[in-house]
């Protein structure tokens, strides 16, 4: 008997429509969701460390060395965190083990923060609105394949721009801030109608 | 509201970083006996300048970076920012 994974928002997020919604295209209506399944992973390099991290290559994708740079292919994403730290974002399930075996142990920090990240997707023309509402980035300035940490109305969140046909962004918050921080994106939301998906 | 450029990241809005005091503050050495003076000194007084001051943040909400910052305490316009390894 296998345990039953429980999202932090499983019993939090809403379906249906919601706030200013029936002056709206129904196509084009922001969708909100929670994302699931998701591997992330925590890749930390050593300071002690000399190896040259372009060399090395993660699902065949580079590490991004500047800020702001995401490398992603259609499965996985990583995104630079900080120096010498990445975020690796996946579908797959055994990712760590690939990770592993290109990032050994004596020079990386290898850590699985799965169950520790709340992942919202807002996807919909007003998605950069939703955010400029909280965020106090220049939300103009990110382009597709990038990612800022910053905060959210005060809650520490990584906003990475997925797709911009239509805007598309995952927002990454801790756990244990999730319900709060999904309660300040709906509010935001509100105000051009969402459909919670 | 001030704009702070981190080292690392760019410029930012200043909710994404937390203060840290004065980085011209240096450590008793380890090791070493050290006088209660040199303590008090460390630990408890600290220069209040009108003017240019050099600081610490952190960029709590980004990077997670430490950094330095040199900053006019009564106009608060902030002329320089260097990593933790550079001169200011």
């Amino acid at each position: 008997m296998t345990a039953k994974t429980v999202t932090s928002l499983e019993y939090i997020h809403k379906k249906g429509h919601f706030g200013n919604y029936q002056k709206q295209n129904v196509k084009n209506l922001l969708q909100i969701s929670e994302v699931k399944n998701l591997t992330i992973i925590q890749l930390v390099q050593y300071k002690k460390s000399k190896i040259q991290t372009s060399t090395i290559k993660v699902e065949d994708l580079d590490l991004p060395l500047e800020s702001l740079k995401v490398t992603a292919n259609k499965e996985t994403r990583v995104l630079w965190n900080a120096p010498r730290t990445w975020l690796i974002i996946s579908n797959k399930k055994n990712i760590i083990n690939n990770i592993k075996d290109k990032c050994d142990h004596s020079n990386f920090a290898v850590t699985d923060i799965s169950h520790s990240r709340a992942v919202i997707q807002i996807k919909g023309l007003q998605a950069k609105e939703v955010l400029k509402k909280g965020c106090p980035i220049n939300i103009n300035e990110i382009q597709v394949n990038n990612c800022a940490g910053t905060v959210f109305n005060g809650i520490t969140v990584v906003v990475d721009f997925v797709n911009n046909n239509p805007d598309t962004f995952n927002l990454l918050a801790l756990r244990s801030f999730s319900e709060t921080f999904y309660h300040h994106i709906t509010d935001a939301a509100l105000e051009f109608g969402y459909a919670g998906i | 509201m001030l704009e702070i450029k981190c080292p690392h990241c760019g410029s930012r809005s200043q909710n994404e970083f937390s203060y840290g005091g004065d980085s011209s503050v240096k450590r008793p050495e380890l090791g070493k006996e050290v006088p209660d003076k040199d303590w008090d000194d460390f630990i408890y007084f600290r220069n209040n300048p009108r003017g240019k001051h050099s600081e610490l943040w952190h960029h709590v909400a980004g990077c997670r970076q430490w950094f330095k910052v040199l900053r006019d305490t009564s106009t608060h316009e902030i002329f320089k920012t260097a990593k933790l390894t550079e001169e200011l």
